[in-house]
């Protein structure tokens, strides 16, 4: 337990905490220590762009070209009482354009995308288009068994402060009638509040909110660690580009599917057991560990974790024979033309007191999804090679699938309840 | 903690302070009883620097599958990646090394390969989150799944489990079971009394010797050992056995052959390949074996083994070939070591492991 730098909690773990709890007394708190100095957003909130997941325009980007995801993250479900009627289509249209209004849409503003699960399509006569692949959630490896979400609708609100996530979540649940000088609407009635999950992701956010089960008291989170597993991610060549993840074709054209695993860490062998060689071979590839390719957390890898440039998607069978395969060395194996098929918008979290990972990806079709998670559990590999089933198999020994769930991102234009057949 | 803290800070308008936190993290120091390591261990298995029992805390059964909680003093053990291991220390906090032993209850078959989570509650909070044990060998307790964990003190512990399936190819009358995932719960009062009553033995005059200790009489009376059947007593035809030296690191390999068993695709002749641990016949899991056949002078069959758990056979390695002939020389390459943490005294064997060639 670190006493704090300024005799006080640091400033950004007070923000984490804030987010955790959540609440007008939790947002007032978060206020008065970021102090947020913001425009406004634009007065027509239709000139936002059509597809709601466009956000990569509005990161900021490092020095190495790779996009930088906001620090604080909401994920906040909801459940829709009978059929959608259009007096609350316009009431949800009014909130997120109200809030739309209160900040600009940036990273140190507002980002957010509203979807919907296969639960809420399911109370219409109609089906979605075959453009639409919006599989049902479900286990994806034989020794997971997650909780299947059964939440309607998934809002996704992000920013680099605490206090914009927190206040546009107080609004939409009508607990705020003004944010940032703006005047602002709250979701209908009809739409009852279900869960949130919350979260962060960036430098020296992860150290500071260590102290969580599955994290040992030893402090052992690198202080300018993105991640709790000491590691960088979101390499710009590791991630789809919103193009590929964008639905082409039919009414729902712009939109795109997102996926959302709630995933335990214990990483208490992580720090304490295995040693860095076994780190980087288990998060990247043998081969980076045995060339020593990754230096601190990985930030000198650039825009790439250099899979390909080490062989490796093509030699995850030979490792596995001698014993140890990557996490991203499997996962590159889930390329279309070159390309991966997932773009990751994941965040790590305290959520219930324990070191977890909201693991939030958009792709264009669930089946996506589905494929990188199998190329990712490496059973074939376990099957044929030393490796185990967890053990020596990537990162699979320190995680555990809790909760999934499967959302369809609408374009912007049917954000608002839609039914499956626009017209 | 930091979120306790942060609810007494806003309910104190925002006056953050630090005061009254600092109890909240004492931990209490762990049992440790552990004796310096044995100098110049052996690159084989050797008697260790001493052997502790361990305390059952409950059985449960769950389909096909049995499962026994137990456990011991927190200990040292190792981790192996590739040709690689790594000692792993007893961390501040540790108080038991926590085992989970699962074995098929119709054919007595321990099950050395699967996934093992367990969460540990004590009143309702959550004291171990979603640990995953490891597979493990240890001379006296046999093949298990286990790892050291920090306990809460005295009381009583729910402990969830999720286990399986099993990954290993299953064949005989083992084919086409544990193919579910189980969840057994146990109930386990803790004691550090009771812990302290378990028995620990300084092996002072025999450590470092080329020997091993044998499986603890628990081990058959309260769960099957683990142990594999003497070579002579191997279903089929046993073609011949690789006794111990130092190009095999210690393991021994006997091989059998017998027609393929129900659950092992393909015609002709299984072939069947017992690696082993000398002294107890543990079985050696995790192993990436290859097999060249040959005969005169000329390659039958060339390919991997496949692991595979046979209720007779036990964990071992095969492959169908089109037949075995008296006279065929086999060879093994060892392209990956066991990857199976190791209690002391195993550590060193079973590392760097040669070729072994035997005329069948």
């Amino acid at each position: 337990m670190n006493p704090s730098r300024d005799g006080g909690i640091s400033r950004r773990a007070f923000v984490k905490a804030a987010v955790a709890i959540g609440g007008t007394a939790a947002l007032s708190a978060c206020m008065g220590r970021e102090q947020p100095t913001l425009p406004t957003g634009p007065d027509d909130p239709a000139s936002l762009p059509d597809r709601q997941h466009a956000w990569n325009d509005s990161l900021r980007t490092d020095d190495h070209g790779n996009d930088v995801p906001p620090r604080h993250h909401v994920f906040a479900q909801f459940d829709y009482e009978g059929t959608p009627t259009p007096s609350a289509r316009e009431a949800v249209e009014s909130a997120l354009r109200s809030v739309e209004r209160a900040y600009p849409h940036s990273h140190e503003g507002l980002l957010l995308t509203v979807g919907y699960s296969p639960a809420y399509f399911d109370r219409f006569d109609a089906d979605l288009p075959d453009s639409v692949d919006l599989l049902a959630p479900q286990a994806l490896a034989p020794f997971e068994d997650p909780a299947l979400d059964t939440a309607d609708v998934g809002v996704h609100i992000a920013s680099d402060y605490g206090s914009v996530v927190l206040g546009v979540e107080e609004a939409l649940r009508g607990e705020r009638d003004e944010l940032n000088g703006v005047s602002v609407s709250a979701f209908p009635d009809s739409l009852s509040h279900t869960e949130r999950r919350t979260g962060f992701i960036g430098e020296g956010l992860p150290a500071e909110n260590q102290d969580v089960g599955g994290i040992p008291d030893s402090e052992p989170v690198p202080e300018d660690a993105p991640l709790y597993m000491g590691f960088e991610s979101g390499f710009a060549k590791s991630q789809a580009s919103e193009d590929s993840v964008t639905i082409t074709d039919g009414p729902f054209a712009g939109g795109t599917t997102q996926q959302v695993s709630k995933i335990r860490l214990n990483l208490q062998q992580w720090y304490e057991q295995d040693d860095r060689f076994h780190r980087v071979a288990t998060m990247f590839c043998p081969a980076h560990a045995e060339e020593g390719t990754v230096e601190g957390t990985g930030e000198n890898l650039g825009d790439s974790n250099q899979m390909e440039a080490h062989g490796c998607p093509a030699h995850a069978s030979d490792d596995a024979d001698s014993g140890v395969v990557g996490h991203a060395q499997k996962s590159a194996r889930a390329r279309e033309d070159g390309e991966p098929l997932i773009l990751r918008r994941d965040f790590d979290s305290t959520d219930d007191d324990q070191a977890t990972v909201h693991f939030l990806s958009l792709q264009e079709q669930i089946s996506d999804f589905v494929t990188t998670r199998s190329m990712m559990n490496g059973t074939d590999l376990a099957e044929e090679g030393a490796v185990g089933q967890r053990t020596n198999n990537g990162i699979l020994q320190y995680m555990t699938v809790v909760r999934r769930g499967n959302y369809f991102v609408p374009p912007r234009a049917h954000r608002a309840l839609p039914e499956p057949d626009p017209t | 903690m930091r979120r306790r803290r942060f609810l007494a800070a806003t309910g104190a308008a925002l006056s953050l302070s630090t005061a009254g936190c600092l109890g909240l993290f004492e931990t209490e120091t762990a049992t440790t009883r552990a004796p310096p390591l044995v100098e110049d261990r052996p690159d084989a298995v050797y008697v260790p620097s001493h052997i502790e029992g361990m305390e059952m805390a409950g059985t449960a059964t769950s389909g096909r599958y049995t499962f026994a909680l137990s456990y011991s003093f927190p200990h040292r053990f190792w981790l192996i990646t590739g040709d690689r291991t790594r000692q792993v220390e007893i961390q501040d906090g540790q108080t038991v090394h926590l085992m989970l032993t699962a074995w098929d209850a119709e054919t007595d078959t321990v099950i050395p390969s699967s996934s093992a989570n367990v969460t540990l509650t004590k009143d309702g909070e959550t004291v171990v989150s979603n640990k995953k044990l490891w597979s493990m060998l240890s001379q006296n307790m046999g093949v298990h799944f286990g790892d050291n964990v920090a306990l809460d003190g005295d009381g009583t512990y729910e402990a969830e489990v999720s286990f399986g399936p099993v990954e290993t190819r299953l064949a005989g009358a083992l084919a086409g079971s544990l193919a579910d995932r189980a969840t057994p719960t146990f109930t386990m009062e803790f004691t550090q009394a009771q812990l302290d009553e378990v028995s620990y033995e300084r092996l002072s005059d025999r450590q470092g010797e080329r020997d091993a200790e044998s499986p603890m009489g628990m081990m058959n009376e309260m769960m099957p050992s683990g142990q594999l059947p003497p070579a002579a007593q191997l279903p089929g035809t046993v073609r011949g056995e690789a006794r111990s030296d130092d190009a095999t690191g210690d393991g021994h390999f006997v091989v059998t052959t017998l027609a393929p068993p129900a659950g092992v695709d393909g015609e002709g002749t299984y072939l069947a390949v017992s690696a082993r641990t000398p002294y107890n016949r543990y079985p050696l899991p995790f192993m990436s074996l290859a097999a060249t056949l040959s005969r005169g002078g000329e390659t039958v069959y060339s390919g991997d083994l496949t692991d595979t758990l046979h209720p007779e056979l036990g964990y071992h390695y095969g492959a169908v070939v089109d037949a075995v002939e008296s006279g065929d020389t086999l060879e093994l390459a060892v392209e990956a070591p066991p990857q199976i943490a190791r209690h002391e005294g195993y550590e060193t064997a079973f590392v760097g492991m040669g070729p072994v060639s035997l005329t069948l």
